[in-house]
């Protein structure tokens, strides 16, 4: 192992939240090409199957996590739970926040067509979606958005992780039958 | 769907009770601000943009409005009977004006105007948007199923911050009774012998004055000031007083002596 390699697993041994690339060049005082190649090695050798530990990269940073096959045996020895489970509602709105952010509740509710209050609220009190600041428009609405523990929670590095929202479009032929249902009952409504 | 307040034309009975709303918002006199998830600012500016459509008042929740406002009424320490009635005439209206909307069954009147065809297309889109934020749900159930519960590398919280689990059925119903009990003993009264009390107020010394000079016309400031160095400075106050009023005159010959208060005789008004 490079000498280097050996050095950023200490950095990333003791920190407790995910460090970024540059940071840890920084603290290595390397260039940031050179930490990345030392980071690539790391990751070799710690490659899922191979330690009880894996290198993952997410929420902006590099970090330690038990390998999966390994979780349980840690739950029981530190009593972690996992976390609740999130409801259809709640991944709806927790969908439209991160796609949309910096969001309001209003345009939020616009989208899904209901109330998105008590959603908001749950997501907000398991840390997935954070307050972030007011809008700029008339009554200066709170904004809503994804933090850390989104990204944490669903494996992301980035946002730009998310695939793109056109992904998920209904397909041309899914559209037709919606259309021709809609057309169907706007005519029943016309006569 | 949702009845869209701000996006669709206000139906008849919600147009009634947003006039009377228009009326009362013009008349309130008194704002205070408010500090809501969907409006920050002036109370006042809150009913006018509900009334121009660009709030909408189904986001609006009435109850923190009553809130906030009590806990404005209770920092002030001042009760503005005619403020007060006003706002509270001014919630009754939103109120109203909300549960007529709720009530309201053709709050689709609108859709009614348009073409079915327009209105299809319409629906159809908002549709389709709504369909990708589904879909995207989908895919984030797939991925939470996959990471969510992974354990990364964190801190530990420190021991006396983490919350502790009470065993079940461990503890007996005594247990919270003796956690609860001191927080509901008084605590004890401070000691507050050291502070004096004020024995006289400005009043009272002022009705004290006002007789010594009716009775005697003129008496000096030593002659009549009590001993306390507090309440003499209230009857200095007194003197003051007088003087604006226009009812003493005061005058002192030298630099800290004493000060002769003669009375000026208050011309009646004339009559008629």
């Amino acid at each position: 192992m490079l000498p280097l390699a050996r050095r950023l697993e200490a950095l990333l041994f003791i920190s407790p939240r995910p460090i970024a690339t540059d940071r840890l060049a920084q603290a290595c005082a390397c260039p940031e090409d050179e930490a990345a190649a030392a980071l690539d090695e790391l990751r070799a050798e710690f490659v899922a199957g191979s330690h009880g530990i894996e290198l993952r990269e997410v929420a902006g940073g590099f970090t330690f996590a038990v390998a999966d096959d390994c979780a349980e045996d840690v739950r029981r020895l530190t009593g972690a739970e996992r976390p609740d489970e999130l409801t259809p509602a709640l991944l709806e709105t927790l969908a439209v926040v991160a796609y949309l952010e910096p969001v309001t509740r209003a345009e939020i509710a616009e989208v899904r067509g209901v109330s998105s209050e008590w959603a908001l609220g749950a997501l907000e009190e398991r840390g997935l979606v954070e307050q972030q600041g007011r809008a700029d428009t008339p009554g200066a609405p709170i904004l809503y958005g994804t933090g850390e523990r989104f990204l944490k929670l669903f494996g992301l590095a980035s946002r730009e992780q998310l695939p793109p929202l056109e992904e998920f479009s209904l397909s041309a032929g899914e559209v037709d039958e919606i259309r021709s249902r809609l057309h169907a009952n706007a005519e029943r409504r016309g006569q | 769907m949702r009845a869209d307040a701000g996006a669709v034309a206000a139906p008849p009975v919600a147009v009634a009770a947003e006039g009377s709303l228009r009326s009362r918002a013009r008349q309130a006199p008194s704002s205070f601000d408010l500090d809501l998830d969907v409006f920050d600012g002036p109370f006042d500016l809150l009913v006018t943009l509900i009334l121009r459509d660009e709030i909408d008042i189904w986001e609006v929740r009435v109850s923190r409005i009553i809130a906030e406002y009590v806990l404005k009424l209770a920092d002030s320490g001042e009760f503005d009977l005619d403020a007060t009635s006003q706002f509270v005439v001014l919630v009754a209206a939103l109120l109203e004006m909300k549960s007529r909307l709720l009530l309201e069954e053709d709050v689709d009147e609108d859709l009614e105007d348009l073409d079915p065809d327009e209105a299809a297309l319409q629906l159809l889109e908002r549709l389709v948007r709504y369909s990708q934020f589904r879909n995207a749900a989908g895919a984030f159930r797939v991925r939470w199923d996959e990471h969510a519960a992974r354990l990364y590398r964190n801190a530990a919280v420190p021991p006396e911050l983490l919350r502790r689990r009470a065993p079940d059925g461990a503890l007996a119903a005594a247990c919270l009774a003796d956690a609860l009990t001191p927080l509901l003993r008084e605590p004890p009264v401070p000691d507050t012998s050291h502070l004096a009390d004020l024995a006289v107020s400005l009043v009272k010394e002022l009705r004290r004055l006002r007789l010594i000079l009716d009775d005697t016309g003129e008496f000096t400031f030593a002659a009549v000031a009590p001993p306390d160095r507090l309440e003499r400075a209230v009857t200095f106050f007194a003197l003051l007083e007088l003087h604006s009023s226009g009812e003493a005159r005061l005058r002192q010959t030298r630099h800290f002596g004493d000060i002769v208060v003669s009375r000026i005789a208050v011309p009646l008004p004339v009559a008629g």
